[in-house]
């Protein structure tokens, strides 16, 4: 006899979103209509009229399977934005380390240079090897531009009010992305710039220079791209 | 009626939160104890209850679980948090400073 409201419920929710909390919330709706329509019943109730009231008080769930089909959503944006956030954090540990090895073979051919620096042509080994270390660079150079543009997807707002403030937020995130990998590739040319020269001129006296104006070159790069836009 | 509806509708969440300070309850009974306390003029929706409840249990004002029902199938309990509490001060209070200004506007 009761099986009847419990087949309206289940009728009702075959819109709902497939997910554990929409079926709890059934089983919750089914054992609480169930008990209205007793209570009806036993306060003189006809069953029709009973069974009218109960599906009465129901009202329209199409809202509250919105906001569950909201809350898995966003529960999945979570994970996705969980796993690049781990895939940011393995590549920038990878870059990280090619850059260490690529110091160490730099380091590893000068100290040849010195060993061999009798023999002939040996004392180019320094700027060999600074090369292939160069060479070395370009790997995690682009691994870190890669991971620095590997933003999460906009996930779902969850209070709507805020909606402005985060757009906003964002877009300052990504220009601040950009400049950083700006600014590396700046600070990344100054030293090949500085280093061929060095080796080249040998006027190690002066060729520091260039790093003030790789400062000033960054400082220009800082006023055309702005923290806050 | 509408006005009323309306109004009682956007203080679904404080009515709940009301019913739910001395004890712990459950969906039907609520709307059982405010149909009572109304004489019968002001029945709930489930649909409007139920999403009261989530909402209140996203903001952690509420906490639910499961009963042990002996007889019948298990019913789904819910109990006021402290933040729960205090959000519900908070809701009164905003509610008393709306009723002062409305009275004072109209003649």
């Amino acid at each position: 006899m009761n099986s009847r409201i419990r087949d309206y419920i289940n009728d009702l929710f075959h819109n709902a979103p497939m997910t554990k909390k929409a079926v709890d919330l059934k089983e919750e709706m089914i054992v609480n209509a169930e008990e209205k329509y007793k209570d009806l019943l036993a306060g003189g109730y006809r069953e029709e009229d009973a069974i009218s009231a109960v599906v009465n008080s129901i009202g329209n769930l199409e809202e509250l399977f919105r906001e569950l089909e909201r809350e898995e959503n966003e529960y999945i944006y979570m994970e996705m934005e969980m796993q690049i956030r781990q895939k940011k954090a393995l590549y920038t540990a990878i870059a990280i380390g090619i850059y260490i090895f690529a110091l160490v073979v730099f380091m590893f051919f000068c100290v040849m240079g010195d060993m061999f620096s009798s023999m002939w042509y040996m004392d180019s080994l320094p700027l060999v090897g600074f090369i292939i270390a160069l060479l070395l660079c370009i790997a995690p150079t682009c691994m870190l531009v890669y991971v620095s543009q590997l933003l999460p997807k906009e996930s779902r707002r969850k209070e709507r009010r805020t909606e402005g403030y985060q757009e906003w937020n964002e877009r300052g995130a990504r220009s601040k992305e950009l400049r950083k990998a700006i600014s590396s590739v700046i600070w990344l040319l100054t030293l090949i710039i500085y280093f061929l020269f060095s080796f080249g001129t040998g006027a190690w006296h002066i060729t520091w220079i260039i790093f003030l104006i790789a400062a000033c070159v960054e400082s220009i790069v800082h006023i055309i791209f702005p923290k806050n836009k | 009626m509408s006005i009323t509806s309306d109004l009682l509708r956007g203080h679904t969440e404080t009515i709940i939160l009301a019913s739910l300070w001395e004890q712990d309850s459950y969906g039907y009974e609520i709307n059982k104890e405010i149909m009572r306390k109304t004489d019968n003029t002001y029945e709930l929706k489930e649909a409007t209850l139920y999403t009261a409840f989530r909402r209140l249990e996203q903001a952690g004002c509420i906490k639910t679980y499961w009963g042990n029902e002996t007889v019948g199938a298990r019913r789904r309990y819910y109990s006021i948090t402290s933040s729960g509490r205090e959000s519900y001060r908070t809701r009164k209070a905003d509610w008393e400073e709306a009723k002062r200004m409305i009275d004072k506007l109209l003649i």
